[in-house]
């Protein structure tokens, strides 16, 4: 009883740091209809940061956190005007296929082997952000793990009060609901999208930077999150960011859970499993509505 | 297109031919290599660049020919030349059973379960110790027999069995894709599929018989790779492996199985002889290769016109901001 609920306790702390990966891919989607094969080296972006100025720099940790969120911001600003764009441009009206996918995918390749060009493949170790066990009734948890949740739980509420109250939150909304229409109503649509893809990396730039003391920090970090995050999305509906918060605790839950009944080291095979069979069952996922596809 | 048919025959040519006529090691096992991933690159094309379904998973299913082949001849003694078929063979039903669930999905989901699947077969190489050796590895499992023992003569008739079977892959591939009413079909579902139904196309056949053929020719490469290399791991499965055939493919031109092919050799062998300049920065300039190409030249060098019909009118450029 004692274990399952120490699984049960760092399965929603994994669940929180899904939700911040698997919301930004789902914002991103839902806004541009991309999806975002390179969501998981905006991450190991994070964690270089962090691990720059906190162990080369001595800088507080604080800083190092929003360093590297600022910086996953600022180098997803640049992927809409320099890569989407001109191949919307050269599109004009026909359909993408998969052409985004591919250039995404790219994208992925070509960051993640300049980050092992740049910084080498050794494992950074990064020291805990805080330390200390906090301790609940009869188990604890580490406050790293703690520190992770709760800023996933902030940024994903402060998200949320900015897409539903702030002006450009609402223009991001507008966006997604209808590009045309909120075109014509003077929103500039290249802004919004630059912004969303920001937003979205950002936030998985600071989960990275989070997670550095627990993962460590590779080049190659983020690559299976980002495939986990797809079924994360797969399974609360693509595009639906309340689904994409549900999907995210229930799978680190499950995750975390399943080492009970199956060997660990088998334990990322649970997401691909529920992605398949979500495909074949309820392709519209949990809170998507049945469309035409 | 007739002289840059020609300028293809003449490439793939010379590539065939130079390691025979310059038998270093080092040109043959580039040579090796290289026709190998171009068996991967086109049939990756086949099924996604011809019929439209787009697979990030060949990774997995060249792991899973490997694999098989590997494993066959480590534990029970296969011969290599019975592990080719083995391997192939349970590729493309492995491949057939992914057929199934994808006939209800199309585009992104399609991608992203097959990026699923060979996440997947990774997590098994690398779990299930007994047949896979985990984290090592199968390695030492025995070559092609009844070839020269060792030395360049050896290395020169695996270079020259190997180009056979992929040059016997890759034209199979262009007869069915030209030839047959298979390759119409194909063509028909990448274009539009709910037309091609209302035409009588039976397209739940034929996108299996492409999802088929398809994972078996990439599980060939697969066997190829692991009876030439000696060493299969988990790492094969990764998606690096797959973004690099898609590379590949991008840069030769989607949707034309011999122009992955072509861009496998070229992008194979320019990348290992720029091996000196460092490891690392051939996939940095892969991954360049693909943001480029996808962007300015989604034809791949196979749509290359060298200025000559400059004055035609494509007919892709009818509508507004079609410009490249």
């Amino acid at each position: 009883m004692q274990s399952l609920l120490e699984f049960l306790i760092q399965g929603i702390v994994l669940g929180g740091l899904y939700a911040l990966f698997a919301v930004g891919i789902t914002l991103i989607f839902g806004v541009l209809n991309v999806i975002n094969v390179a969501h998981g080296e905006f991450f190991a972006v994070g964690g270089y940061v962090l691990f720059a100025a906190v162990v080369l720099l001595h800088l507080p940790p604080v800083v190092g956190a929003v360093a590297g969120g600022a910086g996953a911001f600022l180098l997803g600003l640049c992927v809409y005007p320099l890569l989407i764009a001109p191949l919307q441009r050269r599109l004009g009206r026909r359909p993408a296929g998969s052409l985004y996918l591919v250039l995404t995918l790219g994208l992925s390749t070509f960051m993640q082997s300049s980050l092992l060009a740049i910084g080498g493949g050794d494992y950074r170790q990064v020291p805990p952000l805080v330390r200390g066990i906090l301790e609940i009734g009869f188990t604890g948890v580490s406050y790293q793990r703690v520190l992770v949740f709760a800023v996933a739980a902030l940024l994903l509420a402060a998200l949320f009060v900015f897409l539903r109250w702030h002006r450009q939150g609402l223009a991001v909304r507008a966006v997604a609901q209808n590009p045309e229409a909120a075109q014509a109503m003077g929103i500039d649509l290249g802004r919004i999208f630059s912004l969303t893809l920001a937003l979205g990396v950002g936030l998985a730039g600071i989960g990275g930077a989070l997670m550095a003391p627990l993962f460590n920090v590779y080049p190659a970090v983020g690559f299976p999150l980002t495939i986990k995050a797809f079924a994360i999305t797969i399974l609360g509906g693509m595009g639906n960011l309340v689904g994409a918060l549900l999907a995210s605790l229930i799978i680190g839950v499950a995750e975390s859970l399943v080492v009970i009944v199956v060997p660990s080291q088998w334990q990322n095979g649970v997401a691909f499993v529920v992605m398949i069979a979500v495909l074949l069952f309820r392709p519209q996922g949990l809170l998507g509505r049945a469309t035409a596809r | 297109m007739t002289k840059l048919r020609l300028l293809a025959v003449g490439a793939a040519g010379v590539a065939l031919f130079l390691p025979v006529l310059l038998p270093h090691p080092f040109v043959l096992s580039i040579a090796t290599q290289a026709v190998i991933w171009a068996l991967l690159a086109a049939s990756w094309d086949l099924l996604s660049g011809y019929t439209g379904q787009v697979s990030f998973g060949h990774a997995g299913f060249f792991a899973l020919g490997a694999y098989t082949a590997a494993a066959a001849s480590k534990h029970l003694g296969l011969s290599p030349w019975l592990g080719l078929a083995l391997g192939a063979a349970v590729a493309a039903v492995v491949g057939l059973g992914t057929g199934f669930p994808a006939l209800r999905l199309r585009g992104h989901y399609l991608a992203l379960v097959t990026l699923a699947l060979a996440e997947l077969i990774r997590l098994t190489a690398q779990n299930w110790l007994a047949v896979t050796g985990g984290p090592f590895g199968i390695y030492d499992f025995g070559s092609f027999t009844g070839l020269p023992a060792t030395g360049i003569l050896r290395a020169q008739a695996v270079y020259l069995i190997v180009a056979a079977i992929v040059g016997a892959g890759v034209g199979a591939m262009l007869y069915v894709c030209r030839r047959t009413r298979a390759g119409r079909a194909f063509r028909a579902i990448r274009e539009d599929e709910v037309l091609a139904e209302s035409l009588g196309i039976n397209t739940t056949v034929y996108k299996l018989l492409a999802f088929g053929l398809s994972s078996g020719l990439a599980g060939l490469a697969g066997t190829l790779y692991a009876y030439y290399i000696q060493l299969v791991s988990p790492t094969v499965a990764t998606a690096a492996t797959t973004s690099l055939v898609i590379g590949m493919a991008v840069f030769g031109g989607l949707g034309t199985i011999w122009g992955p092919a072509l861009g496998a050799l070229l992008l194979y062998a320019i990348s290992e002889g720029l091996r000196f300049i460092g490891v690392v920065y051939n996939l940095v300039a892969v991954g360049l290769v693909i943001m480029v190409f996808v962007i300015f030249l989604p034809r791949g060098l196979a749509g290359l016109r060298f200025g000559r019909a400059k004055h035609v009118l494509r007919k892709d450029a009818t509508v507004t901001g079609a410009s490249g």
